[in-house]
């Protein structure tokens, strides 16, 4: 029997161990299960879109293109919540936060409408304390009066005699890829996948290893023949394990069958980042591991830790506007490299020789938080 | 209620605290490092988009066409490319997440005064972090201000009038949007204040039901049973010290966002600090009842966790708003006090709201404020069963 | 008998039929018990006896399902019934300190129990201060509770559940995991505290050599009260002889007495037998001729102890007492010549704190030795240096001919060791821990498979092995963590504290199992205890003290030799037995000890001593019943040492100041 066999049987062995104690801890278990699951429905079906925003209106012009303009204000977009005829009370249902902005048409409208000297104003007071809102809100309610406002002018300007269809116009021909029926639970569903499969993989080896630690089996694992490595490894193995059925099951069972995600690229190739990417996860928690005495202190550890990756890594804000200092530390972010990677494959279609450089960063600083967690390691018990 | 044993309780749970340093320090830290981070991570608007043009054209028009959306803050121009398939590989490699491809003739079917199309292409596989639609919505703004740049241009010769009375005339109806409370829609003055009512859920109930799950785990909890302090008495010996701490880092958070953010706080400081008192008795009030149900800190924190990520972020109109949700999302979002809150803390902080507009809120953390440590006294027993 | 006069008034405890159930599974079924006021009430019996589970609910945190439960004259069915004696109770659950508050001081964490309980300031400094002089804590008032020794925070749990002067005390197993000496203050702090009236205890125990300190015991098996009364009547219930023989070959002899007596043990080079209803002359023919083809070299016959008598009292309830067939578990036969361990001038700092110094002593292959100290004598770090978890700052340790501070790998699998805290993987079965064992010392699938089979037979638990480890009773998991240490078939095995916490029965059996290790496989066994009566059982014994080796010899020369310093041990019966410790100490007659009502004194001239404590004793007006020498335990050995060594250190350290 060589050397190898038997230190691959050792690996082996405290590996189907990891994954036995994680099968018997129902409450992790669960919650594992729920990460994979339940969570990808819970967030995919958020949207960022302008949704209902509920408004008001005050029309003291009350003619044919004021309630015009009022009535394209709608579903699913806006939600009309009635007339005021006193803007204070526009004002306090603004400050109760019961509508979102308030659309106040003075009684000129029609008239500078008809005219087309001085502009038909139209006043959108909206609450500021609503970012997305406040942004969408007016562009959209811009866009409908827009539309209102181009059929006014080749009316005005027809009778100026000047024909608009020949006026030079800059047409635009969208087209959106990857993406094309703008299903907003693509993208949620995946981005969560990633931020909890990350949770997943730093938690479990984490508190596996604490337990060691608080239970005292540490010790009798380090009377035995084995190395701090073999430890190590089958902790970061067992995981990569979990993180594979899992992501199998959430890409399969869920994003594909719910929400018809496409996979244009290869799956296999996915399949062996998430590996990696579970890999250096499990070394960060590992090393997280040697910081704390118990329990709770690995639990807040984690937190403070990942709080950040799963902010700033590009799942839930635009990586691009982030000021670039915090651009260049956000890179140590593992979870940066594997979205680029997991929407590259699944969605653009792309391989290796585009992700390259992602899937190498990933697997250096794999190889530097292992390193890390098995200089604590001995360290603490060598 | 005997006060002498409540404050037994309570200054030793106290000092077991204070003398675990490094839980006593991340009770701190962690709170103000949430408040970094989500006020740079959800505070970024879509700015700085990467953009690539293919310019077919190659005239003074067509360029400053492109330079149009270099000039504004929403897009990077990453440079010319010189095919669409060069353009297709680079938002393939994410280099790009639009591409705007300006046809040939661009310049003289302009000046013809005829249509030209472009065509933009806009990567919508990050749907989530860079809206796609979003993107389309700046890329039009920019095309209609150039079309009507072009057509005011246009009109002002054939009609001999001002571009400013062509303008007019090309666009009758002007909206004027005024932003009250946040002029200039800083996302962290909004977060910042929201940020108060998701990191108090977040790090109070887990404080909390950690400190109680540990004597479970202990068995010194068992020195409560055995002896004649009442259920009540237990529970408010344990919620004070972490009711301590909530009120420091309600301060703490306030500096961060006021000094650090300089988000506006126009209201009452009385009724805020009066709300945040509730707020910091009811959320610590969550951890109990969750400590009540569960015997492991592992399970404590994985449900305190799941309980304040759903009912702190998803539920609690930060995010999402509250009108949209509907069935068992509107009913979380009303059973748990982090809703009431948030819309208290954005009344006080951003609109200068005061008790009169905001008793409702207030009297809905009071009864939170009542209800969950009630609720832990009634799930609370000294003579265990099993 | 003094009994009459202790019973005054109605039972301070009265329990008739009571039942508990756990999901349905019963724990406690239909027990009965009474303690009267005033006494010092013993609860005795194996894991899962529903010891825990009585004490728990008399003390008012557990409820339970059927029967009647009467405490300090309240009838306790219900949660506010529970509440109205629970001030008048003063309850310690199990584990060592558990109930205290690590980071707290001893003065904050008696000062919280007694606030707690509602104890006035004025009171509360007198006491504390009787109470912290009284267990001589008071010097370590400033210290946080996670810096004390075990003994210590035993001490403090006391005080904690004393500070407000309970008239029933309920103490769940508080000597578990504590030293002799510990032990010993404790017992005489508690016999003090009875004495100065007011107090009844109810006191759980897993070391059967205690219960002779108590007025009455009961004798709890599988959830009933199987025997109660005085230790002296229990011990009556089972009439019988114990003998004592030397046979050689060791092993042969002990397999022979076992097939034909069910309680056998091995103590050293002596066997011990323990047969039924007969005369000593009746016990050693049956012995002897049972020892047919090894005639043994010395036969005595003696009175049965105690312990022989539960044994006897829960086999006839059934309970299993023996160990599973002898098999091949250690090593094949010790290579020849040379020390199993060696260890020579081991030394280890901890900062400025010497933890071991210079320790020496050499294990042969097949031989028991035990290390015995005081908590933080320095017994675990010396087995972890030798088990390459620390290295030595001096001195050197050879384990098995390599030296261990190297600790090379290939040495890491000729050695066994089992830690001081349980630390198998309770979420794991029984089966699934030995083959994880198993692959760890590199296995392969059909040898791991042979190997846990025969491993499970030896440890009793093959009828077990799907069950998780979590659910088994300490004596059980103990087993399997020796089988586990055991998979690789180790030439040398470290065993910390293997039966802390473990009942009579489970530890017989384990017992069982080092021995035949030893002799059959020549296994060298290194282990450690608090309990002196596995003292016994070693080969060979070294005293620690201070993070020094102070004597090392077997059993019977450390008393031999204790004997000839101090004197034969005298067991006098009195009434009012307090009364006349107290007596017999001011008239400076050696250091008497209360055993239960009789006491202990060491005497260097028996007969004068003798008629000098009859006198003392007629001078303070108490009938004293008899005078005899007793044999000396390895407890008395054990504490006149440590004692001796205690107040050299302290002159010392007096003369230095």
């Amino acid at each position: 029997m060589t050397a190898g066999v038997v230190w691959g049987r050792q690996v082996l062995a405290l590996t189907v161990k990891e994954l036995r104690q994680l099968w018997r801890d129902r409450p992790l278990l669960l919650y594992v299960v729920y990460l994979f699951t339940v969570e990808l429905v819970l967030v995919a079906g958020g949207t960022r879109e302008l949704s209902h925003a509920p408004f008001l209106v005050r029309d003291a012009d009350r003619s044919a293109a004021s309630r015009e303009l009022v009535h394209d204000l709608r579903e699913p977009w806006f939600t009309l919540r009635g007339e005021v005829r006193d803007p204070g009370e526009a004002l306090r249902a603004l400050d109760h936060g019961e509508v979102r902005f308030f659309v106040d048409i003075p009684p000129t409208f029609s008239r500078d409408l008809g005219r087309g000297d001085t502009p038909a104003t139209v006043q959108l007071v909206v609450d500021g304390s609503r970012v997305v809102s406040a942004w969408l809100a007016p562009s959209y309610a811009g866009r409908i009066a827009d539309g209102l406002s181009r059929d006014q002018a080749a009316r005005n300007l027809g009778r100026l005699g000047v024909d608009v269809a020949a006026l030079p116009t800059i047409e635009n021909r969208r087209r959106t890829w990857y993406n094309p029926n703008l299903d907003d639970a693509w993208g949620n569903a995946l981005a969560e996948l990633l931020s909890m499969m990350t949770v997943a993989c730093v938690l479990l080896p984490a508190a596996a290893a604490v337990r060691e630690k608080e239970h005292g089996t540490i010790e009798q694992l380090l009377v035995s023949p084995l190395t701090p490595l073999q430890v190590m490894l089958s902790k970061a193995l067992s995981m990569v394990f979990v993180a594979l059925l899992g992501t199998g099951i959430a890409l399969h069972g869920i994003l594909r069958a719910v929400y018809g995600l496409p996979a244009h690229g290869s799956l296999t190739l996915l399949l062996a980042v998430t590996a990696l990417y579970a890999f250096t996860n499990a070394a960060l928690g590992l090393v997280l591991s040697t910081f704390a005495r118990n329990t709770t202190q690995v639990g807040l550890l984690i937190l403070l830790t990942l709080m950040p990756v799963l902010q700033l890594s590009g799942t839930w804000s635009p990586f691009e506007a982030e000021p670039e200092p915090l651009r260049a530390v956000m890179s140590l972010s593992p979870l940066r490299h594997l979205v680029s990677v997991a929407y590259g494959i699944l969605l653009r279609g792309v391989g290796m020789e585009v992700l390259w450089p992602h899937v190498a960063a990933i697997a250096a600083l794999g190889t530097a938080c292992f390193g890390a967690g098995l200089w604590r390691f001995r360290r603490q018990f060598g | 209620m005997n006060l002498v044993r409540v404050a037994a309780l309570a200054r030793k749970e106290w000092r077991e605290i204070v003398r675990d340093r490094k839980l006593f320090g991340l009770a701190f830290v962690l709170p103000a490092m949430l408040m970094l981070v989500f006020a740079y991570g959800s505070g970024q608007s879509l700015e700085h988009v990467p953009l690539a043009v293919v310019d077919h054209d190659r005239t003074d028009t067509s360029r400053r066409f492109a330079e149009r959306f270099g000039n504004t803050v929403y897009f990077d121009l990453a440079g010319y490319v010189d095919s669409e398939r060069e353009a297709a590989a680079r938002l393939a490699r994410g280099d790009v997440r639009v591409v705007v491809v300006v046809p040939e003739e661009f310049e003289r079917r302009l000046v013809a005064g005829r249509s030209a199309a472009i065509q933009t292409w806009i990567d919508g596989s990050f749907s989530n972090s860079t809206p796609p639609r979003t993107l389309q919505g700046y890329v039009e703004a920019i095309t209609a201000a150039a079309t009507a740049e072009l057509q005011a241009g246009a009109v002002a010769r054939r009609l001999g009038v001002s571009v400013e009375r062509a303008l007019t005339l090309l666009n009758p109806i002007r909206v004027e949007v005024r932003y009250l409370y946040n002029p200039q829609l800083r996302t962290v003055w909004s977060v910042g204040p929201s940020m108060l009512m998701f990191i108090l859920m977040f790090v109070a109930p887990l404080l909390m039901a950690l400190g109680v799950v540990r004597e479970k785990e202990s068995g010194s909890i068992l020195n409560v049973h055995s002896s004649t302090v009442t259920r009540a008495e237990f529970l408010v010996g344990k919620l004070l010290p972490n009711v301590a701490i909530g009120c420091a880092n309600t301060v703490l958070l306030w500096l961060l966002a006021v000094g650090w953010f300089g988000a506006p706080f126009h209201g009452s400081l009385l009724l805020f600090a009066a709300a945040s008192l509730l707020y910091v008795i009811a959320t610590p009030g969550i951890g109990l009842v969750i400590s009540l149900l569960v015997d492991s800190q592992t399970t404590a924190m994985i449900i305190s966790v799941v309980v304040a990520t759903l009912v702190g972020s998803q539920y609690s109109g930060m995010y999402i708003p509250v009108e949209s949700l509907s069935g068992p999302g509107w009913l979380i979002a009303h059973v748990f006090p982090a809703m009431y809150f948030n819309d208290l803390v954005q009344g006080v902080f951003l609109k200068g709201m005061g008790a009169a507009e905001l008793w409702r809120e207030l009297c809905a953390l009071a009864l939170f404020a009542a209800a969950f440590p009630g609720l832990a006294w009634l799930l609370f027993h000294k003579r265990r069963r099993a | 008998m003094g009994e009459a006069a202790l019973v005054s008034g109605p039972p301070v405890v009265r329990a008739a039929g009571m039942w508990k159930r756990y999901r349905g599974r019963p724990a406690v079924r239909g027990v009965d018990l009474r303690v009267e006021r005033g006494e010092l009430h013993g609860l005795i019996g194996a894991d899962g006896a529903g010891k825990s589970s009585l004490l728990e609910a008399i003390a008012g945190v557990l409820s339970f399902e059927g029967g009647v439960l009467e405490v300090l004259g309240v009838r306790i069915d219900s949660e506010a019934s529970a509440e109205r004696v629970k001030g008048r109770i003063g309850f310690m659950p199990q584990g060592l300190g558990l109930n205290l508050y690590p980071e707290l001081s001893v003065e904050e964490n008696v000062d919280f129990f007694a606030r707690l309980r509602l104890v006035p300031a004025a009171a509360l400094a007198a006491r504390k201060e009787r109470l912290l002089a009284m267990t001589r804590l008071a010097p370590f008032r400033r210290r946080p509770m996670k810096h004390l020794s075990g003994g210590m925070k035993q001490k403090l749990g006391l005080i904690c559940t004393l500070v407000h002067e309970p008239e029933l005390l309920v103490l769940d197993e508080p000597t578990t995991g504590v030293d002799p000496v510990s032990r010993r203050d404790f017992w005489a702090i508690l016999s003090e505290l009875l004495r100065s009236g007011g107090l009844t205890a109810l006191i759980s125990t897993a070391y059967l050599d205690e219960a002779s300190r108590f007025h009455r015991v009961s004798l709890l098996h599988e959830g009933r009260c199987v025997a109660s009364g005085d230790p002296t009547e229990v011990r009556r219930l089972v009439p019988g002889a114990a003998v004592s023989v030397e046979a050689e070959p060791q092993a042969d002899a002990f397999a022979a007495l076992k097939a034909a007596f069910p309680q056998v043990e091995a103590l050293g080079g002596t066997l011990r037998v323990f047969v039924e209803a007969a005369t000593p002359e009746e016990a050693t023919a049956r012995v002897r001729s049972a020892l047919a083809r090894t005639p043994p070299r010395r036969v005595a016959a003696d009175e049965p102890d105690l312990e022989d008598a539960f044994v006897a009292l829960l086999r006839r309830e059934g309970a299993r007492v023996e160990a599973g067939p002898p098999v091949a578990v250690g090593a094949p036969a010790a290579p020849g010549g040379g020390d199993a361990i060696e260890a020579d001038g081991l030394t280890r700092d901890f900062g400025a704190f010497r933890a071991v110094d210079q320790v020496t002593f050499r294990v042969r292959p097949g031989e028991i030795f035990g290390l015995l100290g005081a908590n933080g004598a320095g017994k675990t770090t010396v087995i972890k240096m030798l088990t390459g978890l620390l290295r030595p700052s001096a001195g050197r340790g050879r384990v098995a001919g390599v030296d261990m501070a190297r600790s090379d790998r290939a040495v890491k699998r000729r050695i066994g060791y089992m830690s001081q805290a349980f630390s198998l993987y309770t979420d794991l079965t029984v089966a699934e821990n030995v083959s994880l064992y198993a692959g760890i010392y590199g296995l392969g699938r059909a040898a791991a498979r042979e190997r846990a089979d025969a491993l499970l037979a030896m440890a009793g638990l093959a009828r077990h092995r799907d069950a998780r480890t979590a659910s088994l009773p300490m004596g059980m998991r103990q087993r399997l963590a020796l089988g586990c240490a055991l998979v690789h078939r180790p030439e040398v095995v470290f065993l910390d504290e293997p039966t802390s916490g473990v009942d009579p029965l489970g530890r017989r059996r384990f017992w069982d199992i080092l021995f035949e290790l030893a002799r059959r496989e020549r296994v060298a066994v290194l282990v450690t205890t608090h309990s002196m009566t596995e003292a016994e059982r070693c080969d060979r014994l070294a005293l620690m003290f201070a993070g020094r080796i102070v004597s090392d010899a077997p059993p019977a020369v450390l008393k031999r030799d204790v004997e000839r310093d101090a004197g034969r041990l005298l067991e006098v019966v009195a009434d009012d037995p307090a009364g006349a410790v107290e007596r017999l100490r001011r008239d400076g007659l050696g250091d008497p000890v209360l055993f239960g009502r009789r006491i202990h004194v060491l005497s260097p001239e028996p007969e004068r001593d003798a008629s000098r404590i009859r006198k003392s004793l007629a001078a303070a007006g108490i009938a004293c019943r008899g005078i005899e020498p007793v044999p000396l335990s390895m407890e008395d050995v054990f504490i006149y040492r440590v004692r001796a060594l205690e107040e050299r250190e302290a002159w010392r350290a007096g003369g230095r100041s």
